[in-house]
């Protein structure tokens, strides 16, 4: 497992955990000013089919942030993922990215799926540039070969995506989703389907990507080791309706801060319903 | 080993078949002889019948299946994009599609030699209109399984509305077009002898035609071999032409 591995502006270790009290209206965290938000999103729900699947949520991402966001299957972390990314609009409240309300997907939001969903038609190359077919040729070849360097991809260029193992087509698709520069990278459970060995070297390499690129990641996982190892931030969400039950920084005893907060939730839910 | 094999087989079905006619349980106008066959496909290459040489006949069916197809599967595509696409038009055109997928060609062939007459026109009509529905309905149902994640994709990848039919929905849906397309030729190729009942010649199916209403056995039989064989051919080019287009077919990506 990688060490977390904080920036330079953030003591490592230094176990500051600012643990919000889990409550029905979680305060927004303690990020900078709005105006640096990557992503903020002010009192968020979303119904889908008529039951509440999300919120209500407030949520300061800022720029630069590697959020992880953790919580059991059905609980609506995908659904908080996709509204940031503009699949679909909250029932209420406001998405901004960069202050801007988001209407719908867009090159300035990258987006990583559990399934890599290459096209299968475009070789690798032709893959990562996708994003790149309004920019002048030379520029997209030169961006395109920066991210098969980027990404360890460099050998696999003319290969199509049936030809490549599950770590590297997961590896084309983030090469994909960074080739526009997104300020923001949407990451739903990208690991999940990748076996153990796999996903380590890959938790290590998306640690790098992040440091070495200044891209604002959004991470959701069902894993907790994997949201603590790998997030500067961790959010823990429980639900439905997805709520935030706790927000900390990386540090510390945090991961037993966030387990405790996901079984509580459970059995609360548990009792609720007994 | 399979070459054998089927060699085997074929040259089998040859010795019974000359067994049966040496035998004279049938009259040969039943039952010609397979040398009977072979002299009529040296006659026929050569003098022709019926005013047209067997690759005459070949080619004249060849063209009205070519054309058809193209028509049929240009419009099926066309069709089906629109009816995965807009709600509105699927309610308003599947029924369409499924009548006229479901009724024999031969029953509206004569409302076509109506329209068209008798010459180029009604039959290139009726193997478009059984070529089409195959496609029509393939398409569609392939656009509207295309993942979300896909569009999701192409979305997030700065792609605008227009540009998501063909840049993704399309290529997504190519493997089961593909298998439309396979379908729709062989709805052709068994609609084109129905085509050319009527005034059919030439064309493998006005020769076959021709030849039945003089008893000539030996050429519906020498008929009805190279229709099998050619179709046997454009099959197997049409499975070549599928893994060109789709190599990713089968594979879990």
């Amino acid at each position: 497992m990688p060490s977390p591995d904080p920036r330079a502006d953030q003591t490592p270790g230094s176990a500051v955990v600012e643990a919000t009290e889990p409550g029905p209206a979680a305060a927004p965290a303690s990020g900078p000013a709005t105006g640096l938000a990557a992503i903020e999103l002010r009192g968020v729900t979303r119904v889908y089919r008529d039951r509440p699947a999300l919120g209500p949520i407030d949520l300061v991402i800022p720029a630069g942030e590697f959020l992880t966001v953790v919580g059991p299957s059905g609980c609506g972390k995908s659904t908080l993922l996709s509204l940031v990314a503009g699949f679909a609009p909250p029932t209420a409240g406001t998405v901004l990215a960069d202050g801007a309300p988001v209407s719908g997907p867009g090159p300035s939001r990258g987006v990583v799926f559990q399934q890599p969903r290459l096209f299968p038609w475009l070789s690798v190359s032709g893959n990562i540039a996708f994003g790149l077919r309004r920019s002048p040729k030379a520029a997209r070849k030169e961006r395109v070969a920066e991210l098969l360097a980027m990404t360890g991809l460099e050998g696999a260029a003319r290969l199509k995506p049936y030809e490549l193992s599950g770590g590297m087509r997961q590896r084309a698709a983030i090469a994909r989703a960074l080739a526009p520069r997104p300020k923001v990278l949407l990451m739903d459970e990208p690991f999940g389907a990748l076996d153990a060995f796999t996903r380590e070297r890959m938790q290590e390499e998306i640690r790098e990507l992040w440091r070495d690129t200044g891209v604002t990641v959004l991470f959701i996982t069902h894993d907790v080791t994997e949201a603590t190892t790998l997030g500067t931030r961790v959010i823990a969400l429980a639900g439905p309706p997805g709520r935030i039950t706790l927000d900390a920084r990386v540090g510390g005893d945090l991961r037993e801060k966030v387990e405790t907060a996901i079984r509580d939730a459970a059995s609360a839910r548990a009792g609720a319903a007994g | 080993m399979n070459l054998a094999l089927r060699l085997g087989a074929v040259l089998f079905l040859l010795a019974v078949w000359q067994v049966v006619a040496w035998l004279k349980i049938w009259p040969p106008v039943f039952v010609p002889e397979p040398v009977a066959v072979w002299d009529q496909l040296l006659r026929t290459s050569t003098e022709g019948y019926s005013g047209y040489t067997l690759a005459g006949h070949l080619l004249a069916s060849l063209r009205r299946i070519v054309l058809g197809c193209l028509y049929g599967i240009g419009g099926g595509i066309v069709l089906g994009l629109l009816i995965g696409v807009v709600p509105v038009l699927r309610t308003l055109l599947n029924p369409l599609v499924t009548f006229v997928r479901t009724l024999p060609p031969l029953a509206y062939l004569s409302l076509l030699v109506i329209w068209f007459g008798i010459g180029e026109e009604p039959k290139v009509w009726l193997l478009l209109l059984a070529a089409l529905p195959p496609v029509a309905v393939a398409t569609a149902d392939a656009v509207r399984g295309v993942h979300d994640d896909y569009l999701n994709a192409a979305r997030s990848l700065g792609a605008r509305p227009w540009e998501i039919p063909y840049r993704v929905v399309l290529p997504s849906a190519l493997p089961e077009i593909v298998t439309g397309v396979r379908v729709a030729v062989g709805v052709a190729y068994t609609t084109v002898v129905a085509a050319e009942t009527v005034n059919g010649v030439p064309g493998i199916g006005g020769m076959v035609r021709d030849a039945q209403r003089y008893n000539q056995t030996d050429v519906v039989v020498l008929g009805i071999i190279v229709i099998g064989l050619s179709g046997l051919l454009i099959d197997y080019l049409l499975q070549t032409l599928d893994r060109r287009l789709v190599p990713w077919r089968g594979r879990h990506i």
